[in-house]
């Protein structure tokens, strides 16, 4: 156990100022971006002075992860709103659509439709992988299973399941790519316009 | 291909792995994300993968899960196999709709058990918890102990849930329900739904992000904010609380660790605060007493918790 195990009442936010410098580096790391990272903090230290945790098992963690919650939740807002832009292009949409209607919390049948078809996705990436892979990640990600729990199940080694699930992720990455899931996500443009198609080489 | 290089994805995968523990090293992930924007690029898109799978974990579910009997394919199971065999395995439980009318009951060991309904609804039954179906539209769920729903919300069909004295209703979204002899808990994670019960004044609309804690003994209800993503979190293996009674907090133990601890009635009503990881049961037990001050001791089989001096 470490430092701050024990947090009083209300005590997360005076945590997260005595973390204050290693919190922003680590979110300036993770965003790439010094504004986005000043932001989240400030974000995470308002979550943080509502949170009115008591005692939270390692405070520092705790916050480590929220703000890494924070990152991913502000990349899939992103995300979110790059897709809708790029479909009202692809509507060849002469008009963007007016504040109100991009304010509007419930979009529905647009947004069914995009849940429902990335969920298809997934559900091929899935079925797509190596064996052993796939039942790793169903074990670990849809049973609940912990890994040392996954290792006497499977009747393979704790990292011979770290193996399988990293493979898991990686093969998913790839297959989600190839589907265009992350080419709205603010990434530099590291990969040469079109090329690859939906049938490249897969890592193993 | 993409330029990302394998070696990078698979390092960013394990980082995203442990991220989930305890004992994650922020440290040395920090230094490893500021040794290359490849690394941080790499990790946002394996977490935003995990993220996609949790979003969709529900729905999906009914769809990679199998049984958890070696070497067998889920189709060769009969449907019609009864809940007796079927409630055996660890994976999807799938109601078939010829049952109509007849009450069927699903109970739960020390796993966790997914239940697929007819119309793609999802429930997934928490240890140590019964759940039973019946009506004839299938629509009368009765529960005892825990379970998260993940329910589609259908006008036309009107799903209730008796839990205790509570009955919940007006139903289309994501929630978690606890019912015991002492308690019952609603949580909404996403969506609404409505709680009922002669003990409460009215219908309590609870909203997304809400929760409801009834205390049937006194006819105490009492709503108030939740942490949608903590809603279910013993899916991971984690409890979060912010204020909640000694007492609740064990009898959650019991049930989603596996491990009993008696709270003296002086302590039942102290208030815990903070998160606790449930992969281990016994560890769970010596953090709370930790976080809390309180002795712990262990006599006969159960743990006890006390006040120091």
């Amino acid at each position: 156990m470490e430092e701050g195990n024990v947090i009083a009442e209300a005590g997360l936010a005076a945590l997260l100022d005595a973390h204050r410098a290693e919190l922003l580096r680590f979110l300036v790391a993770r965003s790439g971006d010094p504004g986005e990272a000043e932001d989240l903090l400030q974000e995470l230290w308002l979550k943080a002075s509502l949170t009115r945790a008591g005692p939270v098992a390692n405070g520092r963690a705790y916050l480590f992860r929220m703000a890494n919650n924070l990152v991913l939740d502000r990349a899939r807002e992103r995300q979110r709103a790059m897709r809708r832009d790029r479909e009202w292009l692809e509507r060849d949409e002469a008009v963007p659509p007016a504040v109100e209607t991009l304010a509007d919390p419930a979009p529905a049948a647009d947004a069914g439709l995009i849940e429902a078809e990335e969920a298809d996705m997934l559900h091929q990436a899935i079925m797509s992988l190596p064996h052993g892979a796939r039942r790793a990640l169903v074990l670990y990600r849809f049973e609940g299973l912990g890994q040392a729990e996954i290792a006497r199940v499977m009747q393979i080694s704790r990292s011979g399941v770290e193996k399988h699930l990293a493979v898991a992720m990686r093969h998913l990455r790839q297959k989600l790519a190839d589907c265009g899931f992350f080419a709205s996500a603010p990434s530099q443009p590291r990969e040469p316009a079109g090329g690859h198609g939906p049938h490249g080489k897969t890592p193993p | 291909m993409t330029g990302v290089d394998d070696t990078i994805l698979a390092e960013a995968a394990a980082w995203h792995l442990t991220s989930a523990r305890d004992d994650m090293d922020w440290d040395g992930f920090t230094a490893w994300l500021e040794a290359d924007p490849e690394h941080r690029a790499a990790y946002g898109e394996i977490a935003a993968v995990a993220a996609a799978l949790e979003r969709h974990r529900d729905r999906l579910a009914p769809l990679v899960v199998e049984p958890a009997t070696a070497g067998r394919a889920r189709r060769t199971w009969p449907f019609w196999a009864g809940s007796a065999v079927a409630a055996a395995l660890a994976g999807v439980l799938v109601v078939p709709q010829w049952l109509a009318g007849q009450p069927e009951t699903f109970s739960t060991g020390r796993g966790q058990q997914t239940i697929a309904l007819a119309d793609g609804s999802s429930v997934v039954l928490a240890p140590h918890s019964r759940l039973t179906i019946s009506g004839r539209h299938r629509d009368a769920l009765a529960l005892a102990g825990g379970a998260y729903f993940e329910i589609r919300h259908d006008p036309h069909r009107s799903l209730t849930i008796r839990a205790n004295e509570l009955e919940i209703g007006d139903i289309g979204t994501r929630f978690e329900v606890q019912a015991t002899d002492r308690a019952v808990r609603v949580e909404v994670s996403e969506g609404r739904v409505e709680v009922r019960g002669d003990a409460l004044g009215g219908p309590v609309q609870l909203a997304a992000g809400h929760r409801i804690l009834f205390d049937p003994a006194h006819g105490l209800a009492r709503v108030s904010f939740v942490a949608a993503k903590d809603v279910g979190e013993w899916r991971e293996g984690r409890l979060t609380y912010d204020a909640a009674p000694l007492a609740l907090v064990a009898s959650d133990l019991a049930r989603y660790a596996g491990v009993g601890v008696s709270v003296p009635p002086s302590l039942a009503g102290r208030r815990f605060s903070g998160t606790l990881s449930i992969k281990d049961g016994n560890s769970a037990v010596r953090d709370l007493s930790q976080l809390m001050g309180l002795e712990l001791s262990y006599d006969a089989g159960a743990y006890r918790l006390s006040d120091p001096g």
